[in-house]
């Protein structure tokens, strides 16, 4: 039979003046400092020798009296049981009862202090009988904080204290001697689990003067992966998951408004938040469920993070690749052998949502393979208006830092898949928009968010990739692509550099379907460009079910006798939907009439929704009313635009030659179902061109062209921006735009 | 002149300097200033003057300690002189710890402060019967009985030793006090004691203030 108790000896007891001095409130400027040091040096001995420390652990269960909710009966436990015994404490109320105050003071605060040296050893000993069982210690237990007083007695009479050292207990369930301690630990299988020391945090005695309040940890389990991290004063959840790194989804930017943010709490308790109370049924609450960026935590927990992933993010901007990656290792390897190491260079598009990397070697015009991820910067926010909040409001570094590691990771990753080794990269050309570069430049945003919304540099940056990337694993050059303005930056200009706007004299016009609703017209003589903000809606941001072009994000929809069929990407069991299935589900339910011209969903789902599949775990993916809404500002906003940057530019939408629909959103775009809501004019029918990601392709060009730089900024040059939030007539299409005309679907 | 060295013996008092304090003490009754005016003008006021800045969080708990030594220097030596002169206290009290609970520190600077304002105190110390209290007051006369506890466990005993008054038809002969950190105001009507005071100085402040209005 394996041994029940173990009593503890080897106790180093001290008395430390500095923690005694603390809890009498006494400080070396008060002016009778010097003579409590005196009367303190003067008894410390006498108090040490009168220490008689005993300790005793022992295993047991808990007993029905104790069970709570939490932690029922017959749990398995750790009795403890410490004390210094009565000497000091004796000198104490000696010292009181003689009127010698001082002394009876400060006795009292070094029993205090000798009994929680004693602390050090008691974890020692548990330590080792826990190894021993392969237990770990999930909760430290002490009365009257955490459990009623009547568990000292059940402690008392387990341990049998009065037979092995005489102590005693009062009718009230104090041990005698009164400077002893008692704890019950809460036994777990799990041995990495320990924690056992006092938790002041959650200690009644808030006038305690030894209490240290220690800093929270948080454990963050994803799949196999375990993290323990301490939390910062005042910092949520989310914080510091992305602090440590973790891709949260947040499209509201961590406002409480998304829901998409939620994390399990496995163990420790947070208060739910109205926002929580608001996303999550009772039962969920109850099993843990919060949003990441409205929990503070103030308790030690234990967080499930499995949420789902986008950052397996499917852009779907590239044609196939027309090389495997096997391939091109079999290149690279070939160059190796031959002795002329080949070079490389990469091109990269940095998107409000996603980036995209590719990989080209010098001399070769198909890219050897390409990476895509998400812009781990989506956590401040979905739109680049909330991520010039978060760095104007002291996040500017932590952004700086995000994009610069996402682009090392993704360069890494593209390399390392590509096999080739990162001291052939000689050259990365970056194109994207003048928020996303001020980011990565660390430039102050301040006036990129107010009026005149100057930037502060939109020229062609150069410069290497430790100065711009942070990062001395590369020995690359490194090229920003120059922008036209605040909301027309870089990725457009890549975008009509990758077009031929340079060389065209037909006119053309460019749609970048992502957040900015960024859109340029024009040809080699002159281009108007502007920016729609027509918001996340077509990138699944503030759709209830909205999500990344991920596996399993619904991206077709057709409704029948008010049935929804979907298809998903990759033909995954349905997690959400995506861009370019919201459109499909909002222009099939406004041919079923489920939708009115007005915008209004059908009774029968106004409440609910309207259903369009199942998810793995049985719960409905629907369509609500306010998605409804999200798209119809959007797509207003899209189609407001090319009429006023169509007119603005003095020229009738049929003289139009291209329409170059950029963006990942873009390209699996049904046109006919972006006409049928309206967000495209009638007369683009078999105009439209869907190439994809255009900043991308502009940036790879730029790497094999040697005039690139003056092309570009010559297209820069001829570039003029409109505004559109003081166009009269932008505001009138806009609120046209807004309403499903019926003769149109 | 004898305002003057009074003053000073406040002064050191409320400064901890229990030697200065001792000597001016001796001074003064050398200059033949009566004992229960160095004691109550010198001594007893300088510490409440103390304890006053303790309660505003003026000083802390040290500079009380000191004072409080340094009044009982001063005290020891008033001590034969009173005695001779069959002075009165101001008031008798009888405090204790009830019956299962150990702390005592609180109690202690409780049974300090009465002193310091002029009580006579019995102080029973920790784990005190009901019985105990009833019987310690009557035997001395007391006028105050105070209570404290510091566990919601042992806080029902403070009901019982009013209970135990009740059962002797005496209780309206005490002023009950009761104080401690799980006590309340409501507690205290709940219970039916006179006062609950939240610290030392303010205990004895409102002990005095009771007797003096019951004597009057």
């Amino acid at each position: 039979m394996m041994e029940q108790f173990f009593e503890i000896d080897g106790f180093c007891v001290n008395i430390n003046q500095k923690s005694v001095f603390a809890i009498i409130d006494c400080y070396e400027d008060s002016p009778v400092y010097e003579a409590i040091v005196d009367e303190y040096e003067e008894i410390h001995e006498e108090m040490l020798a009168l220490a008689k420390p005993v300790g005793i652990l022992g295993f047991g269960r808990l007993p029905k009296e104790l069970e709570t909710e939490e932690y029922k009966e017959n749990t398995p436990v750790i009795y403890a049981f410490t004390s210094i015994g009565n000497g000091i404490k004796e000198r104490s109320t000696q010292a009181f009862d003689d009127g010698d105050y001082v002394k009876g003071m400060l006795c009292d605060a070094m029993a205090d202090d000798a009994l929680f040296s004693m602390e050090e050893r008691l974890i020692e000993v548990l330590t080792e009988v826990c190894r021993a069982r392969h237990v770990g210690i999930r909760r430290r237990l002490e009365a009257p904080q955490d459990i009623p007083m009547i568990a000292q007695r059940i402690a008392w009479e387990y341990l049998e204290l009065e037979k092995r050292f005489g102590i005693g207990i009062t009718e009230g369930f104090m041990l005698d001697p009164v400077k002893s301690s008692c704890q019950i630990f809460i036994l777990t299988e799990d041995e990495k689990t320990f924690r056992a020391s006092h938790d002041c945090r959650k200690c009644a005695r808030l006038d305690c003067k030894m209490r240290n309040i220690p800093p929270t940890e948080i454990t963050v389990k994803r799949g196999s992966e375990s993290r323990t991290v301490t939390l910062i004063d005042g910092e949520s959840l989310m914080d510091l998951l992305l602090r440590e790194g973790y891709y949260i989804s947040a499209v509201c930017g961590g406002r409480g408004r998304c829901g998409k943010c939620g994390v399990q709490i496995l163990e420790g308790f947070c208060q739910p938040s109205a926002a929580d109370r608001a996303f999550y049924q009772p039962e969920e609450l109850k099993a843990g469920w919060r949003l990441s960026c409205e929990c503070y935590p103030t308790d030690d927990l234990v967080v499930a993070f499995d949420l789902a992933d986008e950052s397996e993010i499917v852009v779907p901007d590239l044609e196939e690749e027309p090389q495997g990656t096997g391939n091109c290792a079999g290149d690279a390897a070939d160059a190796a052998a031959d002795g002329t190491a080949a070079s490389y260079q990469a091109a990269i598009d940095i998107g409000t949502t996603t980036i995209a990397i590719q990989l080209y070697e010098e001399g070769r015009e198909a890219p050897v393979h390409t990476v895509t991820m998400i812009n781990g910067q989506r956590t401040f926010g979905a739109d680049v208006i909330t991520r010039i909040q978060a760095s104007v409001e002291g996040k500017k570094e932590q952004l700086q830092k995000i994009i610069r590691t996402d682009l090392i990771r993704g360069l890494e990753k593209l390399m390392g898949e590509a096999q080739v080794h990162p001291d052939r990269l000689k050259k990365i050309v970056i194109a994207c928009n003048t928020t996303m570069s001020h980011l990565l430049m660390g430039y102050p945003c301040d006036s990129l968010g107010v009026y005149p919304f100057t930037p502060v540099n939109i020229g062609l940056i150069r410069g290497t990739s430790e100065e711009i990337l942070g990062s001395s694993s590369l020995d690359a050059e490194v090229v920003i692509l120059p922008g036209i303005s605040t909301y027309v930056g870089g990725d457009i200009t890549a975008g009509l550099y990758a077009c031929g706007f340079a060389q065209n004299g037909e006119i053309s016009l460019l749609i970048d379907l992502g957040t900015n609703g960024e859109m340029a017209i024009g040809n080699r003589e002159r281009i108007l460009t502007t920016s729609t903000a027509a918001g996340p809606a077509f990138e699944g941001g503030n759709i209830s079910w909205g999500t990344g072009s991920i596996p399993g994000a619904i991206c077709s929809v057709t409704i029948e006798e008010e049935t929804a069929h979907v298809s998903t990407i990759q033909n995954k069991t349905a997690t959400g939907i995506c861009g370019t299935g919201v459109v499909e589900a909002v222009s099939e339910l406004v041919k079923e009439g489920l939708v009115d011209e007005t915008g209004l969903l059908d009774e029968d789902y106004f409440d609910d929704g309207f259903p369009l599949a199942k998810t793995a775990d049985g719960q409905t993916i629907v369509f609500t009313q306010k998605d409804v809404r999200e798209i119809q500002l959007a797509k207003a906003a899209i189609r407001a635009g090319i009429e006023t940057l169509t007119a603005r530019y003095g020229i009738t939408k049929e003289k139009i030659g291209t329409v170059y629909l950029a963006g990942g959103f873009g390209f699996k775009l049904d046109c006919e179902k972006a006409i049928a809501i309206g967000m495209l004019p009638e007369e683009f029918r078999d105009r439209v061109r869907a190439i994809g990601n255009s900043s991308l392709q502009g940036a790879a060009r730029f790497l094999k062209d040697p005039d690139g730089e003056s092309v570009l900024l010559g297209l820069a040059a001829i570039s003029e921006e409109i505004a559109l939030s003081t166009d009269p007539d932008f505001n009138a299409w806009y609120m046209d735009s807004m309403m499903f005309e019926e003769e149109k679907i | 002149m004898a305002a003057a060295i009074i003053e000073e013996i406040s002064e050191f008092l409320q400064k901890g300097r229990a030697k200065n304090v001792k000597k001016l003490v001796e001074e003064a009754l050398a200059q033949g200033i009566d004992a229960q005016e160095i004691l109550n003008e010198g001594l007893l006021s300088g510490m409440m003057i103390v304890g006053g800045k303790f309660k505003r969080n003026e000083v802390f708990v040290p500079e009380v300690l000191v004072a409080a030594r340094a009044m009982n220097a001063g005290v020891a030596i008033l001590e034969p002189h009173l005695v001779a002169a069959g002075n009165e206290p101001m008031g008798k009290a009888v405090i204790g710890t009830v019956k299962g609970d150990l702390h005592d520190i609180g109690k202690n600077l409780v049974a300090m402060m009465m002193k310091a304002a002029g009580f006579e105190v019995y102080d029973l110390g920790v784990d005190v019967e009901a019985e105990t209290f009833v019987e310690k007051a009557e035997e001395v006369g007391a006028d105050v009985i105070g209570m404290s506890a510091l566990l919601t466990t042992t806080m029902p005993n403070m009901q019982s030793v009013i209970d135990a008054l009740n059962a002797k038809g005496v209780r309206e002969k005490y002023i009950v006090m009761i104080g401690g950190a799980p006590v309340t105001e409501s507690f205290k009507e709940q219970i039916g004691a006179d006062y609950y005071t939240a610290d030392a100085t303010s205990a004895a402040e409102v002990a005095k203030a009771a007797v003096e209005a019951k004597k009057a």
